[in-house]
Formats: C-alpha cells, structure tokens, sequence
C-alpha cells in the first residue's frame, strides 16, 4: 500500500468508527495541556502537565492504529519500528553513558583528589564523583555518575561545589524516571524542554546547599557559557 | 612532538601558525614561565570564557603542559611552556621544511639553496 493510500485509510476508519471522537477529545485534551503549560509557573507543575500532553497523545495514537483496518500499514510499521529503536538507544545504551564519559574523558575519582565531594554526594544519593582534565567549567551527570572539570574545581568555592553537586545529585536521584520522559517525548513528537527539569534540580540545590551558593555558581557559569 | 594543524601565511608573526589568543599565551607563558590560570587571565586579559578552551587545545596539541596543585583543598592548574621560544621555531621550521621537502622534492630544496645564497 502506498503512503496516499495509507492516509485515505486513516480517514476512511476513523471517519466510519464510532471511536473517533474520544480520539477527537484526547487530541483536544492533548492540545489544551500543552496551552495550560505556557500558563502554569511551578516547574514540578509544568512537567506533569506536558507527561499528561504526552500520554493524551500516546493513547490518540495508540487509538488510531487500533482503529485501522486495512492490513499492512507501512505506517504503523515505521511507527513501532521507531518506537523499538528509541527504546533500545535511552533503555540499552544510555544507561552505559557513563562508563563511556569515564573512558574517553580519562576520568578519575574524585575521592583521589579532594575527598569531601564524594562524602558530600554519599549524604545525598548513590553516586560515584568523577573529575576530569579540562580547563572549561563544567559538570554533568550520567548514569550514577556525576563528573567535574578540573576548571570547575578551580573557579568555584566549596560552597558553590556542593551547590553543583546538589545539583547533580537530583539528576542522579531521578535519572531512573528520565528515561521514561525522554521515551515518552520521543513517540509523541513532542521534545522535552530540559529548563523544567534543570530548574527542579536547581530548586533541590538551593534547598542542601542554599540559595546564595547556588546563585553564585550560576552567575559565574552563565557568565562562561552565556 | 607539537600538532600544527594551519599555517596562515598572509598573518603577522607567530599568528601565522596559533590563533590571536594562542599566540598571547604562549608568548606571556614564555616570558613569565610558570602560570596559573587566574595568573594567565589577569596578565594576558583574556577571559576566562575564551581562554578555558585555548588552554585545554594547546595542551592537546603538546605547546604547553599543566599540572594540578592542591593548596588547601583548593585546585588549581599550573602553566607553563612545553618548549622554550627557540625550540619551538626550530620545532616549526623543521616541520615545515619536512612538508615543503615531502610535498615539493627537488625545487624546494633548490629555492632554499637559493635563498641561502642570496643572505
């Protein structure tokens, strides 16, 4: 069946099933959270409205390959193929990021170097501090990883470290649920804004290490990458 | 042994071989010889922003090394030149002579037989 064909079917079952209009409402649903999102300030709030987006659009889908009678959709071949990538990549591979950053960074342990990064993360969640050589500020965290420039070490004090590693920490605390969102916003289409999720780690950073130390090291990494 | 990665003829001394910042770095750690990273920014007056980046490329390429310090549970880099300013002209003729040599055979080693006689 070629491609035209395909869409004809698209409109011909959902036009002839009596389901169509809850896909109708999901789409509208769907659309109305998306709205309610540019509305809403609290990132927590904001997440969970586009999840409710996402999953509005999941189920339209779902509904509409449901609903289709004619056999052999490229489509929805294409779709699923998709789908078992994507999985395959955020639930397979991704979660070995971290050993791949620690080869091709040389990365070392932190606890070699300045001991307390470690203590301090231990207090907060199950994480390995890493630091690298670089001279660019920086800091990310990948699988139970967290990893530090030696730039970073050198331009932030003590206080605004445990700020970063605060940070840092949150991801590592909810990167067994990232994947979900990151699956989610894939087969529905809809990119995740990574802002939402950084500012509910920045909000648990200004709560362990307070808000001037957070504060601080933001302004002076804006200042770098800005 | 250094990467040289472009040669900008139509430039003015050594930014024919670095960039503007390369070359402000390497000519400040030449002068003043072990630097740190604050050092190298006030001296040179380069931001950190632009300068972060330079650094971690000309350890790369082999001009300059660093060293981590721990004073206080504090880190820090520390600078200096892999080679003094002589062995990295010597480092950088002889590089090219070797490409033109490899590149052009006969004729370039005629031109700098040439140019010999003419000096």
């Amino acid at each position: 069946m070629n491609i035209i064909g395909e869409i004809n079917c698209f409109g011909f079952c959902l036009r002839l099933s009596e389901l169509a209009p809850y896909v109708a409402l999901l789409i509208v649903i769907a659309i109305a959270l998306f709205a309610a999102r540019l509305i809403i300030k609290r990132p927590e709030q904001k997440l969970l409205t586009l999840i409710g987006a996402q999953l509005a659009i999941l189920s339209a889908i779902a509904a509409a390959f449901y609903l289709m009678k004619c056999s052999d959709m490229l489509t929805i071949h294409l779709y699923l193929a998709y789908a078992g990538i994507s999985l395959f990549l955020i639930f397979g591979v991704l979660r070995f990021y971290d050993r791949i950053m620690i080869k091709r960074l040389g990365a070392r342990p932190a606890r070699e170097m300045i001991g307390w990064t470690q203590e301090f993360v231990d207090k907060l969640t199950n994480a390995t501090v890493y630091y690298y050589d670089s001279a660019v500020p920086k800091a990310f965290a990948a699988g139970r990883s967290i990893f530090l420039s030696l730039g970073l070490l050198e331009l932030l004090n003590d206080d605004e470290i445990k700020a970063v590693l605060a940070h840092e920490s949150w991801h590592i605390r909810n990167n067994s649920r990232m994947p979900f969102l990151k699956q989610l916003a894939l087969m529905t289409f809809s990119p995740q804004r990574e802002t939402d999720i950084e500012d509910l780690a920045d909000y648990f950073a200004a709560k362990i290490a307070g808000s001037d130390a957070l504060f601080s090291a933001r302004s002076k990494l804006d200042k770098i990458f800005n | 042994m250094v990467k040289l990665d472009q040669i900008n003829i139509s430039n003015n001394g050594l930014t024919k071989f670095f960039s503007p910042i390369e070359t402000r770095i390497m000519k400040t750690l030449w002068d003043e010889g072990k630097m740190t990273t604050s050092e190298l920014t006030s001296k040179t007056d380069i931001p950190l922003t632009s300068i972060a980046g330079t650094l971690d490329r000309l350890v790369k390429a082999g001009y300059t090394n660093r060293g981590v310090e721990t004073i206080n549970g504090r880190v820090r880099y520390v600078y200096e030149p892999t080679f003094s300013e002589e062995e990295t002209a010597n480092e950088i003729t002889t590089r090219i002579l070797d490409s033109l040599v490899d590149t052009f055979g006969k004729v370039a080693i005629e031109n700098f037989s040439k140019y010999n006689d003419k000096k």
